[in-house]
């Protein structure tokens, strides 16, 4: 199946060997009233084919900007890409001309939104929105499209999808409409999905349907997925490795069960702690205090340093860099090592 | 839920003192607050902007040029166009202004009543509104000034006897859009916690609706004020242009309007200029105020 | 969606029963308190008892309900309405049938108003779409200004400039040059013509488009951008479309809906405007009927067209809110 996409029409020169997606110190810039607000200040992180990578982090920390910057869809302006690379098999989508950066929307990555509601067109039938892809970028007749929208319907689990298909966003419940934008993201098999908060707005029952469509859709098309969540709790399950963002830098990166185990970042540490869990019913939950820094005015140093019970006069001077700090680990805390031994 | 983590300053007040510090700066606000208060001026005190009896008249000097003492030349009646001008503004601006009063009140009145009840109060109030919404505004003021052009009103004398008619009228068309408004952000407002908490304690309808829900509701009604004004201002010039608003010996911007439309090719543009620009830069700074206003109300939209 | 359009029907029928009604009682009390207008057809002559009572019963004004102020006339009022539901709507004081004057009036008035219809839809909805679409650039600014300004210049004024500018000054400038049956002449005239009935209405037909066309480019403006800013815009980009199906089918559609709203709006400014824009240019559509008709108290005239005009701008602003549910299903599946 991945062989067949090795001789993409649209990128001849991708390189095979080359990771799914690999993100090189992203920058993002929005200008503002006040000033120029760094959304992303240095992003840094990989996906492989078959491989489910969550970014957690804070609402506000630039989360759904990175992803945005990677589909290519920001605005701008007022947003600037100020820097980095977003290497899809080697080839940057940064630098690709408007045409070709169209073309691999869809095509080879393809993105979730979180508001189902107001992510589909309210005035087109959910069938419409789905053949459009078909027919745009396939070329099929009406019919054929209309066949292949029914498949992905009955593959995100609508029942009576047949008769659904005529219907308007609005008609369906929110579980249903997320199903709906998910088989809209799958339409054209894209190689890499990205899912921002794609369960953010449902009830918890139907946020772990949604998770589970998810996990197994990923598992059997072996497809790279970003899972984009201001929950750590959501991610668990299915995730293979985990992100942390804050004002815009990733701050750790670990596969999963060592991060739930050792965190290495005071703040992933702090986010763990605000987490309902089993084994710590009753105990209560803390939040985290302060607030993130200001974008327009980020502070030299560590941007975690005015929350953080670790800083340090260093702290407040020095930005930590992102440093291997074990096996397929990073943080970037100048005291990594005594937090990940828990002292 | 995005932004939990951002504290958020009370909507109300930071919305109007916000808009206020925006349109403090803009150019286009403050010049048309300058040309505003002149106009308010001038009408209110004419006397103080010229000493020329708009009424005395020579017909010897018709369509006579500038010369000393009468910057703008005279009409084709041998009268001092500038003092004209100067006198023009204040019949329509004083009806504009008792028009919009009257729509606030009654238009305000009747939506916090209808919006608050809802059911067959607001019912009943809708289809009235329906059927003066049902006959276009300058038709229906046509139509009805028309009629009763030639009717003396009771108890009403002096200069108010002039505009009164046109004041009428113009109100009984203009308040329906105001008590739509209304009605609308009082239905919003009524079901929200404040209003609860009012009625929790204790407070009957007649206090929840005027103080606490009134004063809510009135945000989408201020910024459309200037721009009915300057709305009203061509009413009123357009209703004198027809000869049926404020009448002779009265004067106003649509009279000399009317009556120098004919000279305009005749080789005295002067006559229709003057006028025509004195209407439209008052006009022009009610429009500019408004959205102003409106967009300093609602950034996003400028 | 029928439950819904039967109601608004009987509203609508209901309303115009209401404004039929108001329309007979505010021309009675006209009549009771200035007096029966056909006195005036015998100007100061003496004229006598028989005369003036044979006149009256002519043009149907003898009731004597028309001498007791605030008298309501009902029976006028039911017996104008039984001759209407037969298509009589009776003469006017030169003994034309009002019928007539109408049928011969409705064609001009549709012309001039197909044209305004075309400005509206294809210079306010383009510039408020393209300003939107530019925003913050220079035609962005110029249709701001531009719409600023058409609020501002007060609509009888706009058509008088038109008139002197584009009818005498041009246009006798054209004649001169190009003599008076050229094309050029025939569009700018002054005044209506017979001989060019259609062209010498393109000018004031697109004249009268201005009133209201702000609205209708304002909220062009605003729809759009509020459009272009939404999600479902991202996701159509996010799905790989061509700028120009993101910009057409996904933005341009979704904007037009509430645009489709203030068209009910601008025809009520513009069926007023009519009144000014007949008048001044003398073209004989409703305009001018209900201007002359007001003019001679010819109280069956004024109500035959001003209820005219009433069912034309109810049935519009019906048909609107129709459209509007068909184009958005949100309303349409409530
Ligand atoms: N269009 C924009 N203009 C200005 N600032 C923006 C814009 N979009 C996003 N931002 C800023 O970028 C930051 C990151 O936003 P986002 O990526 O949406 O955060 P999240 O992690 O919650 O998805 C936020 O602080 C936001 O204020
Ligand atoms: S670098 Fe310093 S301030 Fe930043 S997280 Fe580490 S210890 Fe805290
Ligand atoms: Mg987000």
């Amino acid at each position: 199946m991945a062989d067949v996409k090795f001789q993409s029409e649209i990128l001849p020169e991708l390189d095979p060997s080359a990771p799914l997606l690999d993100v090189r110190d992203l920058q993002v810039e929005f200008r503002t009233r006040d000033g120029i607000a760094k959304a992303v200040n240095g992003a840094n992180f990989t996906v492989n084919r078959g491989e489910t990578l969550a970014i957690v982090g804070e609402s506000g920390s630039g989360k759904s900007v990175t992803s945005q910057a990677i589909m290519g869809i920001l605005e701008t302006p007022p947003a600037k890409i100020a820097g980095g690379e977003v290497l899809f098999h080697g080839v940057d989508l940064l630098t690709l001309s408007k045409e070709r950066k169209r073309r691999v929307r869809a095509n080879h990555v393809a993105m979730v939104f979180q508001d189902a509601l107001s992510a589909l067109n309210p005035v087109y039938t959910v069938g419409f929105q789905l053949a459009e892809l078909f027919r745009k970028h396939r070329g099929m007749s009406k019919a054929e499209a209309k066949k292949k929208s029914l498949e992905l319907l009955d593959l995100v689990k609508i029942p009576a999808a047949a008769q659904r298909i005529n219907e308007y966003p609005h008609q369906f419940s929110g579980g249903m409409r997320q199903r709906v934008m998910i088989a809209m993201a799958l339409a054209l098999d894209p190689d890499l999905l990205i899912a921002d908060e794609p369960t953010t707005a449902l009830d918890v029952t139907v946020q772990a349907q949604i998770m589970r469509l998810l996990a197994e859709i990923q598992a059997e098309r072996q497809m790279g997925l970003i899972l984009i969540t201001h929950d750590l709790g959501v991610v668990a399950d299915v995730a293979d490795k985990i992100s942390v963002m804050y004002a815009g830098r990733i701050v750790e990166q670990a596969p999963v069960l060592d991060l739930f185990g050792k965190p290495a970042h005071p703040y992933t540490k702090a986010l763990l702690r605000s987490i309902p869990r089993l084994d710590t019913k009753g105990q209560k939950l803390e939040v985290i205090e302060g607030l993130p820094p200001v974008l327009t005015n980020i502070p030299p140093g560590c941007a975690f340093a005015a929350r953080c019970h670790y800083a340090q006069d260093v702290c407040r001077t020095d930005i930590p860099l992102l440093e291997t700090v074990a096996a397929d680990r990073a943080a970037a805390c100048h005291f990594s090592a005594e937090v990940i031994n828990g002292e | 839920m995005s932004d939990v983590s951002t504290p958020k300053p009370s909507k109300q007040r930071s919305l109007w003192s916000d808009a206020f510090h925006d349109l403090r700066k803009r150019p286009t606000v403050i010049v048309s607050v300058v040309v505003l208060l002149v106009v308010f001026a001038i009408a209110f005190f004419p006397s103080l902007f010229t000493s020329v009896d708009y009424k005395q008249c020579d017909i010897a000097l018709t369509k006579a040029g500038p010369v000393s003492g009468h910057p703008l030349g005279f009409d084709e009646f041998g009268c001092d166009l500038y003092s004209q001008a100067i006198y023009g503004a204040g019949p329509s601006i004083q009806l504009a202004l008792m028009v919009v009063v009257i729509t606030l009140l009654v238009g305000g009145f009747i939506g916090v009543l209808a919006g608050f009840y809802g059911r067959w109060v607001d019912a009943i109030f809708s289809r009235i509104v329906d059927i003066f919404s049902s006959v276009p505004f300058l038709l229906g003021s046509i139509l009805l000034l028309a009629m009763f052009r030639d009717v003396d009103l009771p108890l009403i004398s002096g200069q108010f006897e002039l505009i009164i008619p046109a004041v009428l009228t113009l109100a009984l068309f203009g308040w329906t859009n105001t008590m739509r408004l209304i009605r609308a952000s009082v239905m919003e407002a009524r079901s929200q916690d404040y209003v609860h908490a009012a009625r929790s304690l204790g407070a009957a309808d007649g206090r929840i609706m005027f103080r606490h829900i009134l004063p809510n509701a009135m945000a989408p009604v201020v910024s459309l004020i200037p721009l009915s004004i300057g709305g009203l201002i061509s009413a009123e010039a357009t209703l004198s242009f027809l000869g049926l608003g404020i009448k002779p010996p009265s004067i106003t911007w649509g009279i000399m309007i009317s009556n120098g439309a004919g000279w305009f090719t005749g080789g005295y543009p002067r006559l229709l200029i003057v006028p025509s620009i004195f209407l439209i830069v008052t006009v022009l700074a009610f429009v500019l105020l408004g959205d102003a206003i409106r967009d300093a109300l609602d950034p996003k939209l400028r | 969606m029928g439950r819904y359009v039967i109601r608004r029907l009987l509203q609508a029928v209901l309303t115009l029963s209401v404004v039929l009604f108001m329309l007979h009682y505010l021309m009675s009390l006209a009549i009771q308190i200035n007096g029966n207008p056909v006195r005036t057809f015998f100007g100061d002559k003496p004229v006598s008892d028989e005369l003036l009572q044979a006149t009256m019963e002519k043009f149907n004004l003898d009731d004597p309900c028309l001498k007791s102020v605030g008298d309501p006339c009902w029976g006028m009022f039911t017996d104008r309405m039984q001759q209407w539901s037969h298509f009589d709507f009776g003469t006017d004081f030169q003994s034309v049938k009002i019928g007539d004057s109408i049928a011969n009036a409705i064609p001009v008035t549709l012309t001039i108003f197909a044209i305004t219809t075309v400005v509206w839809a294809l210079f306010g909805v383009t510039a408020g779409v393209l300003a939107a679409m530019n925003r913050g650039r220079f035609i962005d600014y110029l249709v701001r200004i531009g719409t600023t300004f058409t609020l501002a210049i007060p609509g009888f004024l706009m058509l008088i400039l038109v008139q002197n500018i584009f009818g005498v000054i041009i246009g006798n400038w054209f004649r001169e040059q190009f003599g008076r049956e050229s094309f050029l002449s025939l569009i700018f005239q002054p005044t209506y013509s017979a001989k060019a009935p259609f062209l010498s209405l393109v000018i004031p037909g697109i004249a009268l488009g201005v009133f209201g066309i702000a609205g209708i480019t304002r909220l062009s403006r605003t729809s759009m951008l509020e459009n272009l800013r939404s999600d479902f815009v991202r996701t159509a980009k996010a799905k790989g479309l061509k700028r120009t199906r993101v910009t057409i089918v996904h933005t341009l559609r979704n904007s037009l809906i509430p645009v489709v709203t203030v068209i009910g709006f601008a025809l009520g400014d513009a069926l007023g405007g009519s009144v000014v824009l007949e008048g001044l240019y003398n073209i004989p559509g409703l305009g001018l009927l209900a201007f002359n008709g007001v003019k001679t108290n010819d109280t069956a005239v004024v109500i035959a067209v001003v209820a005219l005009a009433s069912v034309v701008f109810m049935v519009t602003n019906l048909i609107v809110d129709l459209f509007y549910a068909v184009l958005d299903p949100r309303i349409r599946y409530e």
